[in-house]
């Protein structure tokens, strides 16, 4: 029987959370073993070249040098780009995934050749002595470039650098913006950004006593086994990787990293290998979020009724295609915005250029269009001489909305529930126009729409496993990668949530490919719901043993039984009838029941659209959220500073409020400065801002207290009606930020990056106007 | 480049005593001074430093002191942790102005590292601490086998990453000397973020007398090829009255004389805009703490 629940939307400790505040938790870069050499990669000095010769004969002779390898030493050096599916997808999705360069090198820090040897120093050394010739070619930089007739081909094949082209449309947007009396249109470009986690990455390899290639690599997928297993010739079962917990991914170790490297380079040595990249290593070499050039024109009539919008979206998906066509999928759905608009067309194109390769960053493609939407929306406002809050409250999706593509979305929309709140706490006293100081005040906020879970076609899927020790303790295990967002603890509480114990009873083993079932990838906001999921079917079913097992012991039904406080007990006589939860183990033990369950949660499957005609359902549901922000602008030096962040979402249901208001807050220090100071000054290719001196991030100090408000729908399809918070969390802050800007003194800015310099002068230039 | 590890050998000396380190400077080639690391360990990583020795300081006694001297003067040792001088109720009380650039600069983690002499010595366009230094007519005591060398601060910066300092000298003390009353001090720094290293600073100290200013010195960071003492500008508002036309017109001076350039932080054009914000609110700032009102 359901009882009040114990511990699910308290703000429970994590398992880990004592370990990681101590310092005691291990991550990649502290494990070493004995015997262990050290892993360098020989990084592209161009952009764009052909590399025409390799000599290694020198670094091999280097005394110290283990190995030195090149693209014609890796069994399998090339394979399609995969993320951890079941399932293969095949068409425009999977592209060319090549492990050392030969031929036509695509971007600056591309790998040429890998080494090893006794010390960082020697490995240092080696990759200095090998001799590489390079035919230096133009290369392409700019994605609208990269597409025109005659450009310069990336991957030099001459079939042009289109990566990919999607369209969804609905209604008649001709015949619609007849019928607007305002039509705005705007161009955007929002940058790429740097994931800038703490942890670089990094791990360490070795041939285990069975044979088998083992590994200890941070990663968002741990199911990257199977391509390095492939690229070393070796079966699935022969690759392992135990993880180490995630000092930070946010997407930008969702493709593989070291973890390739170091598994050639053992099966090379036959010796233990560690390989972990320098913060330059790093900022120039992992992906970055897609930069974006968007063009929107939306029509609404004078009250503020939009009626068709049209978006086009050129994408730079950079060097490799890795996750750009599914990045996209993501831009193209959630480009229209948070608005029920009857006529739509959003076409979306990406295109290959020299640039560092464009990936996965939290988000997945939908803080670009949401940036723009969003800016639109007080564009339109500012047009009719509204209010955007009021334009958006007259526009908002509500449950039962058709989506452009015809799907109905499952859960809950809160849309109009967060504009309320978020609009009367930042304006819960009437704005000032100026500080006492002189500076302008500016205050607006920003809706957002992500989805969680995987695209349906994808056929997603996650495993988790629980087992009962005969001492009344629980050993959970699941493979899943936690990046500090509380993945795994989370897991651990929903069991003893339903098993009535507390979460220290619950220990969770965690990401191993081959000892914890795989739960899928640390992506796509995906773990709560999924795997969650899981752990909510492995526990129920093993409580409904229990269960029985105490109504044989107690001779009360089991419908009158719950699990509490560690003991089985009768609802209604709480007193005479109960038994301690190890009692009940201990007896299901003696009568040779199965103490362990493993269960599978599977998401909704569909098969791939149309992409000229996307329709249907493309991921199983949406968090919505909203963020308000109260800034001042300094009119004579363009400074900026955030005097108020409001952060609200609709969770559905918050599991650990602690880790819930942690994802929200870590949105916001995330993405709020992105618009108005990350830049990473790409120049021809090249990464100029390489390290945390020249790629600035907000310290603590910069960001002011942030106000988060949880919305509780039930509405999500996650454990308890939850909804994913990880990426949506960061969405809706960007263009909050650039719209109260606007507020403040009258200048809207649609491309990034609005630095000081940049708002100076157009505080200078709007005096001038008037 | 690998900045996880440090790819030049070179040798490492550690001396007791300044005789010691003294000794050292005098007979090895290229020595390169340890004070905090905060600079030389980073530089060592991404673009190596011609050197053939380094002399950590921290073990010489006299290099870690900070104590008070005649009236309300300071004496800081060259090897004084920034945190530690922050701290010392002196500092805040009396060098307001060098206490605002000590916690302007980078993090705490970074100030209980790097040192006051690390900053000075090394002579970058952007030091922090340079300006109140200057504006406090700070002495920087240069010492070698061969004698001692007290060199004002508005005279050590030659240029960007050179200072006055001789291949066989050391810097082991800077001197502040005691302040006036009726003096305001102001240090006001724009960076990109809350730890960062300047896009502009400006440093203003004046000392009062009724609504006149008896005395003033004002320097300003990243706005030359080293931190610049303003002396024409300085001197030539000794005598006269406090007002705001004053102000505007002393900024639009310092505008016109300084000489930024592009760089990674900012634009030249940019840096002249921001320094006469800057330098206008540092100037009413230290007037009206000097207990002078602005007319």
């Amino acid at each position: 029987m359901r009882t009040e629940l114990n511990l699910i939307g308290k703000p429970v400790s994590r398992h880990d959370a004592w370990a990681k505040a101590k310092g005691d938790q291990l991550f990649s870069d502290d494990w070493s073993m004995p015997g262990m050499l050290f892993g360098k990669v020989l990084r592209s000095k161009y952009p764009a070249a052909v590399l025409k010769r390799i000599d290694t004969k020198k670094a091999e002779e280097l005394p110290g040098v283990k190995a030195v390898l090149t693209a014609k030493d890796v069994p399998v050096n090339e394979d399609v780009t995969k993320f951890g599916q079941m399932r293969d997808v095949g068409g425009g999705f999977e592209g060319l995934y090549r492990v050392l360069a030969s031929g036509r090198i695509r971007s600056k820090s591309e790998a040429i050749a890998l080494v090893a040897a006794e010390s960082p120093e020697t490995a240092e050394e080696a990759l200095k002595l090998i001799e590489v010739d390079y035919e230096v070619l133009e290369g392409v930089f700019d994605p609208r470039e990269a597409l025109k007739e005659g450009a310069y081909s990336v991957t030099g094949d001459g079939c042009g650098n289109v990566i990919m082209r999607t369209k969804i449309c609905d209604g008649n947007i001709e015949e619609a913006f007849k019928k607007c009396d305002v039509i705005v249109e705007n161009d955007y470009e929002t940058t790429p950004n740097e994931h800038a986690y703490l942890e670089t990455e990094g791990g360490m390899g070795w041939i285990d006593e069975n044979g088998v290639i083992t590994l200890r690599v941070g990663t968002q997928v741990l199911e990257h086994y199977r391509t390095i297993a492939k690229v070393l010739g070796l079966p699935h079962n022969k690759v392992r990787n135990i993880g180490v917990p995630v000092g930070g991914g946010f997407g930008g170790k969702e493709d593989i990293t070291v973890e390739m490297y170091i598994a050639l380079l053992v099966q090379k040595t036959g010796r233990p290998v560690k390989m972990v990249w320098s913060r330059e290593e790093s900022i120039e070499s992992h992906s970055k979020r897609h930069p974006e050039y968007l063009h929107y024109k939306t029509g609404a009539t004078k009250d503020g009724k939009i009626l068709a919008q049209e978006v086009s979206i050129v994408m730079d998906g950079g060097s490799y295609t890795y996750l750009t066509p599914w990045v996209q999928m993501y831009s193209t759905f959630a480009a229209p915005g948070c608005y029920k608009i009857p006529n739509v067309s959003v076409k979306s194109v990406s295109a290959f250029t020299n640039n560092t390769f464009n990936s996965a960053n939290r988000g997945f493609g939908a803080p670009q269009v949401n940036f723009a939407s969003e800016r639109q929306m007080d564009e339109i406002a500012a047009r009719l001489n509204l209010d955007p809050v009021e334009l958006r409250r007259r526009n908002v999706l509500h449950d039962g909305d058709r989506l452009p593509s015809g799907h109905v979305p499952r859960g809950h929309i809160a849309l109009k529930e967060l504009l309320d709140k978020v609009n009367k706490e930042l304006n819960r006293s009437s704005k000032p126009d100026r500080l006492p100081d002189g500076r302008k005040v500016g205050r607006a906020l920003a809706l957002g729409h992500m989805v969680y879970g995987r695209l349906n076609f994808l056929h997603d899927s996650s495993r988790v496993s629980i087992r009962l020790e005969l001492d009344g303790s629980v050993t959970l295990r699941a493979g899943v990668p936690d990046l500090g967002g509380g993945q795994a603890s989370v897991l651990a509480q929903i069991v003893a949530e339903e098993l009535g114990l507390e979460i220290e009873d619950v220990h969770p083993y965690i990401m191993d490919t081959h000892l914890t079932p795989l739960c899928g990838t640390t992506t796509a906001t995906r773990q709560l719901y999924m795997s969650g999921n899981a752990a909510l079917k492995a526990a129920v079913q093993m409580k409904e043993k229990i269960l029985e097992k105490a109504s044989a012991l107690s001779g009360c039904p089991v419908n009158m039984l719950a699990l509490k406080n560690r003991k089985v007990y009768s609802v209604i006589e709480p007193e005479t009838i109960s038994i301690p939860f190890v009692d009940v183990i201990k007896h299901l033990s003696n009568d040779g029941e199965v103490l362990e369950n493993i269960a599978q949660f599977n998401a909704p499957f569909t098969e791939v659209p149309d992409l000229n005609d996307i329709k249907g359902e493309l991921n199983p549901d949406i968090t919505y959220t909203c963020h308000g922000v109260e800034l001042a602008v300094d009119e004579q030096t363009g400074k900026i500073e955030l005097l108020r962040v409001i952060a609200a979402a609709d969770a559905g249901r918050v599991i650990n409020r602690n880790s819930c208001e942690g994802q929200l807050e870590g949105g916001c220090v995330y993405h709020a400065w992105w618009p108005t100071m990350e830049d990473l000054k790409q120049e021809n290719g090249i990464t100029m801002a390489n390290s945390f001196s020249t790629y600035l991030i907000p310290t603590a100090a910069d960001v002011p207290d942030i106000e988060s408000i949880l919305i509780e729908s039930g509405g999500g399809l996650g454990p308890y009606g939850a909804k994913g918070i990880g990426e949506p969390a960061d969405n809706s802050i960007a263009p909050a930020v650039v719209n109260a800007i606007r507020d403040a003194i009258g200048v809207g800015f649609n491309k990034m990056t609005v630095t000081p310099e940049k708002i100076l002068n157009a505080v200078l230039s709007f005096k001038n106007k008037e | 480049m690998n900045t996880m590890i440090i790819e030049q050998e070179f040798e490492y000396v550690k001396p007791g005593s300044l005789f010691e380190a003294l000794d050292i400077l005098a007979q090895t080639n290229n020595v390169k001074i340890y004070a905090g690391g905060t600079d030389l360990i980073v530089k060592l990583k991404t673009s190596g430093i011609n050197m053939d020795a380094m002399m950590d300081i921290n073990g010489i006694p006299e290099l870690s002191e900070l104590t008070a001297s005649g009236g309300n003067g300071l004496v800081i040792g060259s090897a004084v942790k920034l945190s530690r001088i922050e701290k010392h109720p002196a500092v805040k009380s009396n060098y307001s102005a060098l206490f605002e650039a000590l916690m302007s600069m980078a993090s705490v983690s970074v100030r209980n590292m790097g040192t006051l002499g690390g900053n000075l010595a090394n002579a970058s366009p952007a030091a922090d601490t340079a300006g109140p230094v200057i504006c406090y007519k700070g002495i920087l005591e240069l010492m070698s086998r061969s004698g001692i060398r007290e060199v004002p601060a508005e005279d050590f910066f030659i240029s960007s990453g050179v200072s006055a300092i001789r291949p066989d000298e050391l810097l082991t003390r800077i001197k502040l000397p005691a302040v006036n009353k009726n003096t305001g001090a102001k240090f006001i720094k724009t960076g990109r973020v809350k730890s960062d290293i300047a896009k502009v600073s400006f440093t203003v100290v004046i000392e009062r007398e009724g609504s006149k200013i008896k005395s003033c010195r004002a320097a300003a960071g990243s706005a030359a090829a080293k931190p610049v003492y303003l002396r024409t500008v300085s001197e030539s508002l000794k005598g006269r009255i406090m007002t705001r036309e004053l102000i505007t017109e002393t900024v639009d001076r310092i505008a016109g004389i300084i000489e930024p350039i592009d760089d990674q932080r900012t634009t030249a054009e940019y840096r002249k805009e921001l320094i006469k914000v800057i330098a206008a609110d540092a100037f009413s700032k230290a007037w009206s703490l000097s207990g002078g009102k602005l007319i």
